[in-house]
């Protein structure tokens, strides 16, 4: 394995800066590490990457956020209810255009998968990951080798 | 004309078609299909002039679509919107008969620049 074609943070919030200026219309900025980043109950979405690297993205969001993300790819406002399905499918899509652009970035990456979204009620450890924000708001995003 | 959007995501389709309009093509006919298995039942059923198509889907991807239309002796315009536009994958879209791939992001001025000449 070459470790050179592994995603980084820096490359990984690149990514995902460029899809919530564009998609989003709103800016991604490191979330303060000494800040308290939680949430009650959240979407988790995942997607693979294969290649030289192999491993996965995901991205963790409180219920909240993932509705206004949805709302804000549709072009809705903020407070709009949107159908869970709708709102798993956002968020999927979400990281899907940020694995796309890695992939893209990365030499050696020769397959993306397609999203997975489900609930979970815990946040990432934050020294498995890296929290950018949505307005005011957490998301946390983890680079996941295969286990060896 | 009648235009065929091919994409798992339901989000994605809905943001294409906005899209679409904002570029000013919002007078054609809009078909939707979820995936690259029904895009191809669509486009014999339906004759779109037009398919816009996601590569990673499930049942077909777009690439296998797109070589199953030209395969099936289809030679209807298509062209790629999709997450990933590495050369070599708008090499291969090329190679199979794509006229275009537009990578998400994308912008209404992506859509009007590549099918300004098909659509207006």
């Amino acid at each position: 394995m070459t470790i050179a074609s592994a995603p980084d943070q820096a490359l990984v919030l690149a990514a995902i800066e460029q899809v919530w200026g564009s998609m989003l219309f709103a800016t991604a900025d490191p979330w303060p590490t000494e800040r308290p980043a939680e949430f009650e109950t959240g979407l988790q979405a995942q997607i693979e990457l294969r290649g030289e690297w192999n491993g996965r993205l995901v991205l963790t969001c409180d219920a909240g956020v993932a509705n206004q993300i949805a709302n804000a790819m549709l072009g809705l406002g903020p407070e709009d209810e949107l159908d869970e399905p709708d709102v798993h499918d956002a968020v999927g899509e979400v990281l899907n255009v940020v694995g796309g652009s890695v992939k893209g970035a990365l030499p050696g990456t020769s397959a993306l998968g397609l999203p997975g979204v489900s609930e979970v009620t815990e946040v990432p450890s934050r020294d498995e990951s890296f929290v950018v924000s949505w307005g005011d708001a957490p998301v946390y995003v983890q680079i996941v080798p295969d286990a060896a | 004309m009648k235009i065929l959007i091919a994409d798992d995501s339901k989000v994605m389709r809905q943001i294409v078609l906005r899209t679409l309009r904002q570029a000013g093509f919002g007078h054609h006919d809009y078909l939707e299909a979820v995936d690259g298995a029904e895009a191809l039942d669509k486009v014999a059923a339906e004759a779109p002039d037009l398919v816009l198509s996601d590569w990673n889907m499930p049942n077909k991807t777009g690439i296998e679509l797109l070589r199953a239309l030209r395969g099936n002796g289809n030679a209807v315009p298509f062209g790629f919107i999709t997450s990933e536009g590495s050369e070599e994958m708008r090499a291969a879209a090329k190679s199979a008969g794509a006229m275009f791939l537009i990578a998400k992001p994308f912008t209404a001025e992506h859509f009007e620049a590549e099918l300004a000449g098909m659509l207006s």
